[in-house]
């Protein structure tokens, strides 16, 4: 049994038993929704029939309805795309890189954080397959023998690079998530009652996939645990390394930048924390975990966010250098256009939120202030997401000839389809928050005897 | 010995068996005896199977087989039941026919397929050049807004009842019977007309939309012929113009390809172009000096030429040396002017004379016909009907309610004529006053002859069957003279006797050998022409697209951006910055980028017209203003209906510039559908120059090779490489060089690759929203005062240099540059196309698989030169569009061997693979190489650039020009330091100015 | 007489662990035990054998990378190679740092998801299997020891002595 140094926090605070951990984490499960829950739902359940509708008038009538032209040939679309892929990675990262860290304060928020990142990665895999001209075949892009002969993909392209990437990615966190998720669907299995909820007990115990929690199948259960993580975290870099290519490998002047890998990865980090922050502060709130996620966790993610913003800061500062230092006019115009050009405002949105506020984080006071927290946690994803319009459009709209400048705006379509992905993300996040042990409960009590408040007094 | 050697094909033969002697006979199998089974009337009726049986199997199997086909989708098709022999299905036919409209002028060569004209291009001998009218109008063939039959009062009615009626009518037609048309330049006609006015006692009177009776007048009263001459530009060393736009449009041509026939820097020599105007026109935009000015000055500055040259006054210092160099050329040398107005033509033709340019560069002895018009007349025939005198008027070729600029007028007094009979195409704004409309045929529907110049005449013949129930004007008035002849053998009748009639036909052009007009020395009274100049003055000009409006109704025509402005659908008050700021007009671009600007009120004397939208024109003389003719059409059909103004009304009298002009800025933001909003080049040297001075002395100057340091010493780009690269040396290897020295941006190669590539239209909407579809554009770039060297001088900061090259000058340098895909042989676009729709050919293309693309657009973008057009809607099927290819006539322009793009899948340039895969299978048929000849027609641009600046051909192959133009000093790639190793390349503009 | 199962129920998982060293110093053979989270040393205690899990997964990915760098050459190379961008398609080693990206998302692929599916077939875990744990509570709070024996009083004293909060008997026949 490990023991831990009085003197770092506890994680877990008042005396909580086993059982108290128990039945805290099928509580909501078990119990019925609260106001919050569904006023929360209701929001996101409209916005989801919104992206419902703007989807299919998209798909009906043609990728015309969107503000695109003929210069700026992605914008709000990939620009949503990366977005979600980075919100993503913060919980692999969570997961995954804390584990192999043995970073025991993962524990209480990997499961959400891991959830984030399936339904994040579900709306980044929307649009690539929306902005295609033609999505009805966009099974062509995996390597299938087709009727047309003999025709092939082509392994060159960073846009299949993606379709492996982000299949993987999305594949392998879902079963890492769901092997996670078998002990603690047992644990509700048989907290449900049958003579009740006969459905329930079915469903669950479908779900739990009959586990029973044996000494070997424990034993087992690390080991995999461990590998996945193991897995896991290269494929975390990779697969926003890969989506920075679909950028780097190209001619374009602010797209074409050897940085763009660490620089994505960082940013990724960033904007994925961010949004964990965003979601926990709420979820603790609405299903009442605030014994759990503490002001501990809270902070811990803060600092990660201070850090990576740092990093993401130092990437745009490097850029202009290189820019400058290159001395090819294209180069320093791209950058100097993003600037102080048209789109100056998007550029200094994108400093304001990713780069200044989070520096706000080196005083403890603030960040381990909730309502501070949460402000900024919405500031660094907005940061976030005009970094990814930034880079997208300022970088297109105006590239090597000048004849063929102009400028995009996007339609109600294109808004439709970005607050609608949101209203569906949240869709899927509320309905597992009902749904689903919130707390990787089964893990969490390993750490009772050494991080939680009593066994400290 | 040897001859004795017997070969036999087997033993039977050996064995001698009289069967095998019987095979051998009939060793090739006869042909089926079809005519004589056919011919054999006995034989058919008796036969079982009647020739309807056979067409029920045919019908039957023809179904049968679709049927079985159900996995695609059925398209009904009928198969020929009896072929013509000159159509061979997917075998296009060729034939020689002119187009002449009274504003334009061109032998062409008429493309069918399967019996469907698709494709104007020019005459080779002579060699002609169409403009981008003249290759639009195939598309006026199927406008379905064409009537279908003859109209009384807007009800069908037959044509024997009609005529009947008519003939009656004007038999007893109290007052005159007057025709109207256009300048008649076709003998035939001509003939026609005279014998019917004979019957009738009718007038005929010829009326010019676009005037040029000062000019006619002049050379009257100057040389005694009332004709317009012929002008010899590649004699021409200097070029001096006052307003003249030669290059767009001078008496129904334009002289892009004489101009630059003396402008070949490689000869060592290059006329020198001086441009005096106050709109920019093409030909400004290519002069070498061009000095804008007011309207009125220009024409002072004409006078004092004048009389500098004669020596009765000193230069002023504007023209100081251009008199110059006109005096120390003599007879090698042009003035001419745009003036409609008799005394100042005279000034020009006694500067010509003083200049001994008559007979050596302007030739009045080998006139030009197509314009003979006298306006006088048509007023006078306005008061006549006024005054009742008329009782019968029959119009053809022209649209006086529109292009009048007192058409009102016109209008009131066409009431009181009590026989009113129009034989336009369709129900134009003349023609529904009519209450006889008489369809006439459009010229590829027609036979015809004209005479366009002294010694050529040319030939017009159908190339399709009328598509409606119309009939020819001169068949008409055949009719209504009472000739049982109908007007084909009426023209073969004339002609046989005089020339080889079939050969001219198929060569549709023939020689004459008349005897010339003799010349005569310049005797007329050359009167002051000095005129006051007042703060705002107007002068109105033909688009390059629009021309006199007769066209309007066509949509590549309409989405055809003027090479200056770049901007479509629209016509607009240019005007300078200063002169804009002056009056507080602006223009701005919202936020998707599409360009909206102010309304004006103009007012000249009592005319004013509403709501005209002001476009800021660099180059635009300060205090001048220009607006389009042939715009606001209000009965042309659903596409050229409302768009733009209608200028005609500011034509007074015919005089197409105007002082004393007001305009105010009213209420209202115009929303233009520019396709290029930005217009210099940003300190990029994407298109290099040099002047001739420098070039003579150093063929690269301007075109200094860029060179990275590598461990192998110094390399140009295109000779480093990561990979080893592929073979282009074996086969063909095609490449496409562009001459921006010869380019004049007449537009013809774009609107041609329109034509040829079934490219569709989008309309003004999709336009502003940056989504043209032209694979082939022509970009235009002004210079800006600021450049990299005086923001080094005079220390500004990079941010405000940049926001200072975005703005053009006032007077800036125009260069033109035709962009279209490039097929790089390190093509980024390909590289990044996750489905390998978009690869590279063995022979040098970048290859589009439009049915494998999945419109990702990610090659779209990495594209430096943003070539690629996306499909955004199904444009080719789709109501919202309602343009020739949603229409079912209009279809019918489409050319066969090309894929209609569908939606969602990109498309771009293919350098024309078409016509590329019809010379490699020719050439392999007839066993040779391809010819340079078939390299350079088999891309639709290179075979309409009238300029020959487009080269097409093998690169692999000395004998094409492409080759030696590679490897010239003057060629260079875009954006070469990218290494995307382009199969196109540009070469240096050579301007002719001292440096 | 016949076999008798017991189980022994703990509340704490050192007890557990302690009187999981006890029986086996008996020698005294466990059926099982059943926990609601996996306690560090039990495995130990238990004497079970390491997992074999880890190296399945390393065999896995080598699967996996190679059938990606078959795919990539099968397709770039031998089945129909293209001039894409002016890029060889003509010696696999020259066109390979561009597949290196899929190359390695296959290795994840194909070790992550095989090495799953072979935890879930060894632990017996699949959609409608029943669990087996004797006790509901297992999942919860407590610890169960599952013990096969003829002579059931020794053991529940034994169990008994080392903690075990509950003991249940249950005969098989």
């Amino acid at each position: 049994m490990q023991k831990e140094s009085p003197i770092r926090e506890p994680l877990i605070l008042g005396d909580k038993s086993y059982h108290d951990i128990t039945i805290d984490v099928a509580k909501p499960v078990l119990a019925k929704a609260n106001k919050m829950w569904w006023i929360v739902f209701g929001i996101s359940l409209v916005l989801f029939v919104w992206w419902i509708l703007s989807v299919g008038y998209t798909i009906g009538t043609g990728i015309g309805v969107w503000g695109l032209n003929k210069t700026v040939g992605w914008a709000w679309d990939i620009t949503n795309f990366v977005w979600w892929v980075g919100i993503g990675h913060a919980g692999t990262l969570i997961s995954a890189v804390l584990l192999l860290f043995r970073q025991k304060w993962r524990l209480s928020i990997n499961r959400s954080a891991e959830a984030m990142t399936i339904f994040a990665v579900v709306q980044a895999g929307t649009f690539p397959l929306l902005h295609m001209g033609r999505p009805w075949l966009a099974y062509w892009v995996f390597p299938i023998p087709n009727n047309f002969g003999s025709l092939w993909v082509n392994f060159n392209s960073p846009l299949l690079w993606d379709v492996f990437a982000i299949s993987t990615y999305f594949s392998v966190s879902f079963v890492f998530w769901y092997v996670g998720l078998i002990p603690d669907f047992a644990m509700i299995r048989d907290k449900v009652n049958e003579k009740y909820w006969p459905m329930r007990k079915k469903i669950y115990s479908i779900l739990s996939f009959g586990w029973s929690g044996r000494a070997k199948d424990w034993q087992r259960f690390e080991e995999v645990s461990l590998v996945l993580a193991g897995l896991a975290t290269p494929l975390v870099f990779s697969v926003h390394s890969i989506v920075s290519f679909d950028f780097a490998t190209s001619v374009i002047p602010g797209w074409h930048t050897t940085i763009f890998p660490p620089y994505f990865v960082a940013g990724a980090v960033f904007s994925g924390f961010a949004m964990v922050q965003t979601l926990l502060l709420v979820m603790r709130k609405v299903v009442g975990l605030e014994a759990y996620i503490t002001i501990k966790h809270v902070e811990y993610m803060n600092i990660v966010i201070m850090l990576t913003g740092n990093l993401v800061g130092i990437a745009y500062l490097t850029e202009l250098f290189m820019a400058w230092y290159s001395g090819v006019e294209f180069e320093q115009y791209a950058f100097l256009n993003r600037a102080t050009g048209p789109y100056w405002w998007a550029y200094w949105i994108m400093m304001t939120c990713n780069v200044i506020s989070p520096q706000l984080m080196w005083f403890k006071k603030l960040r381990t202030n909730i309502v501070f927290t949460f402000i900024l946690a919405l500031f660094v994803n907005i940061g976030m997401w005009f970094e990814r319009f930034v880079i997208i459009v300022t970088s297109i709209h105006r590239d090597y000839l000048p004849s063929s400048w102009t400028m995009f705006s996007p339609t109600f379509v294109d808004i439709g389809i970005f607050v609608g992905s949101i209203g569906f993300f949240f869709v899927l996040f509320l309905l597992y928050s009902r749904t689903f042990p919130v707390i990787a409960q089964a893990e969490l009590k390993t750490i009772v005897k050494s991080s939680s408040e009593q066994y400290k007094k | 010995m040897t001859k004795q050697k017997k070969y036999w094909k087997g033993l039977a033969e050996l064995a001698n068996d009289p069967l095998v002697d019987k095979l051998k006979e009939n060793e090739f199998i006869e042909e089926i005896p079809v005519d004589d089974f056919l011919g054999d009337d006995k034989n058919l009726s008796e036969t079982s199977t009647s020739r309807r049986d056979f067409l029920k199997f045919l019908g039957f199997s023809t179904a049968a087989a679709t049927l079985a086909a159900c996995e695609t989708p059925i398209i009904k098709s009928i198969p020929y039941v009896v072929k013509p022999e000159e159509i061979t299905p997917g075998v296009a036919n060729w034939y020689a026919s002119t187009f002449y409209d009274g504003n334009d002028f061109a032998n062409i060569l008429v493309k069918t397929r399967e019996g469907r004209p698709i494709f104007i291009k020019g005459n080779d001998l002579p060699s002609s050049s169409p403009n981008a009218r003249v290759i639009s109008s195939v598309l006026s063939l199927y406008d379905s807004n064409r009537l279908k039959g003859p109209n009384m009062n807007k009800q069908q009615v037959s044509w024997p009842e009609a005529d009947a009626d008519i003939i009656n009518k004007l038999s007893n037609a109290k007052g005159d019977v007057v025709i109207l048309t256009n300048t008649i330049i076709s003998p035939t006609t001509q003939e026609i007309i005279n014998s019917f006015s004979e019957k009738y006692s009718a007038k005929h009177i010829q009326y010019d939309t676009i005037s040029y009776q000062g000019m006619l007048d002049a050379n009257k009263e100057s040389f005694g012929y009332r004709v317009l001459p012929s002008y010899n530009f590649e004699k021409a060393d200097v070029i001096v113009s006052f307003g003249a736009d030669f290059l767009g449009n001078l008496f129904n041509k334009s002289y892009e390809k004489e101009y630059i026939a003396n402008r070949q820097p490689k000869n060592g020599k290059m006329s020198r172009h001086f441009q005096i105007e106050s709109n920019l026109s093409l030909s400004g935009a290519n002069a070498d000096v061009r000095i804008p000015v007011k309207p009125s000055e220009k024409l002072n500055l004409l006078e004092n030429l004048y009389h500098s040259l004669s020596g009765t006054s000193t230069p002023n210092p504007k023209i100081k040396n251009l008199v110059k160099e006109l005096l120390s050329s003599k007879g090698r040398s042009i003035v001419l002017c745009d003036s409609n107005d008799k005394a100042v033509q005279i000034m020009v033709n006694a500067i010509n004379s003083i200049l001994e340019n008559y007979d050596q560069t302007i030739d009045l002895s080998q006139p030009i016909f197509t314009k003979s018009g006298d306006d006088n007349s048509i007023t006078k025939l306005i008061s006549d009907m006024k005054d009742g005198k008329v009782s019968a008027l029959i119009i053809n070729g022209v649209n006086p309610s529109y292009s009048l600029s007192n058409s009102n007028e016109f209008n009131s007094a066409l009431s009181k004529v009590d026989l009113k009979i129009s034989t336009a195409l369709c129900l134009d704004e003349t023609a529904s006053l009519c209450e006889y409309v008489f369809p006439d045929r459009h010229y590829l529907e027609s036979w015809g002859d004209a005479r366009a110049s002294f010694n050529l005449v040319s030939f017009i013949q159908p190339t399709i069957q009328p598509l409606f129930d119309s009939r020819q004007f001169q068949e008409s008035l055949l009719v209504w003279t009472g000739s049982t002849r109908t007007y084909h053998d009426y023209l073969k009748d004339y002609w046989r006797s005089k020339i080889p009639w079939s050969s001219s036909l198929q060569n549709g052009i023939v020689e004459l050998n008349e005897r010339k007009y003799p010349s005569t020395k310049f005797s007329a009274t050359v009167k002051s022409i000095k005129t006051k100049i007042t703060d705002l003055e107007l002068s109105l000009y033909q688009s390059n697209s629009i021309g006199d409006g007769s066209q309007a109704n066509n949509p590549w025509l309409q989405e055809l951006p003027d090479p200056i402005t770049r901007a479509c659908w629209d016509n607009y008050l240019t005007i300078s910055a200063s002169t804009a700021r002056q009056y507080g007009f602006s223009n701005w671009n919202i936020s998707n980028g599409a360009l909206n600007g102010d309304f004006a009120r103009l007012t000249i004397g009592n005319i004013v017209l509403e709501k005209v939208p002001v476009l800021i024109q660099p180059g635009q003389a300060i205090g001048t203003v220009g607006l389009a003719l042939g715009y606001g059409r209000t009965s042309s059909g659903k596409v050229g209906n409302g768009v733009g103004v209608n200028a005609y009304p500011l034509v007074l009298n015919n005089s197409y510039t105007s002082s004393d002009v007001k305009i105010e800025k009213i209420e209202g933001e115009h929303e233009f559908a520019s396709v290029q909003l930005h217009h210099t080049m940003m300190g990029r040297d994407l298109i290099k120059e040099t002047t001739l001075q420098e070039y003579l002395k150093n063929p690269k100057a301007g075109n200094e090779p860029l060179l990275y340091d590598t461990h192998k010493g110094k390399l140009a780009p295109d000779q480093i490489d990561l990979w080893q690269a592929h073979d282009h040396e074996t086969g063909h290897f095609w490449n496409l060089g562009i001459d921006l020295t010869a380019c004049t941006g007449c537009n013809s190669c774009v609107v041609a690759c329109h034509a040829e590539n079934n490219v569709p239209v989008v309309g003004k909407e999709e336009v502003r929203k940056s989504r043209d579809m032209h694979w082939l554009r022509i970009d235009r770039y002004y210079s800006s005062e600021m450049t990299d060297e005086i923001a080094d001088e005079q220390e500004i900061g990079v941010v405000s240099m940049y926001k200072a090259m975005e703005i053009p000058s006032e007077n800036p340098d125009v260069a033109f540059q035709p962009v279209m895909c490039q097929h790089c042989n390190h093509a980024p676009c390909e590289t990044v196309c996750p489905v390998a729709a978009t690869t590279h050919s063995a022979e040098g293309l970048n290859h589009m698989t439009y049915n494998r693309c999945v419109g990702t657009r990610y090659c779209a973008n990495n594209c430096p030169y943003k070539v690629r057009r996306f499909n955004w809607f199904d444009y080719a099927d789709n109501d919202a569009f309602d343009y020739n290819m949603n229409d079912n006539l209009g279809k019918m322009v489409l050319n066969p061997d090309v894929t209609v793009r569908v939606r969602g899948v990109m498309e771009k340039c293919s350098m024309c693979i078409q016509g590329i895969q019809k010379i490699k299978l020719d050439a392999k048929k007839e066993g040779r190489k391809i010819t340079n000849k078939e390299a350079l027609d088999s891309c639709a641009c290179s075979s309409s650039c009238p300029t020959g600046a487009i080269t097409f051909g093998d690169a692999n192959d000395q004998s094409h020009s492409v080759t030696q133009m590679v490897d010239d000093d003057r060629s260079y790639q875009l954006l070469d330091h990218l290494n995307t190793k382009n199969s196109v390349f540009y070469q240096t503009k050579v301007r002719n100015r001292k440096s | 007489m016949s076999k008798k199962v017991i189980y022994g129920i703990f509340d704490d998982e050192e007890v557990l662990l302690n009187s999981v060293k006890e029986v086996r110093s008996k020698d005294i053979s466990i059926k099982e035990v059943y926990s609601p989270f996996p306690i560090h040393g039990l495995d130990h205690a238990l004497g079970l054998k390491r997992t074999r899990l880890a190296i399945a997964a390393f065999i896995y990915g080598c699967i996996g990378c190679a059938t990606a760098i078959w795919l990539t050459y099968y397709i770039m190379i031998l089945d129909w190679p293209m001039n894409i961008g002016g890029k060889p398609s003509f010696a696999y080693y020259l066109s390979m740092p561009a597949f290196v990206p899929v190359i390695f998302e296959m290795t994840v692929l194909f070790s992550a998801h095989l090495m799953v599916i072979t935890y879930l077939f060894k632990c017996k875990l699949f959609p409608g299997q029943k669990t087996s744990s004797p006790d509901p509570r297992t999942t919860d709070d407590k610890f169960l020891m599952e013990i096969e024996s003829d002579d059931d009083k020794i053991i529940s004293t034994l169990l008994k002595k080392t903690g075990a909060t509950e003991i249940n008997v249950k005969e098989i026949a």
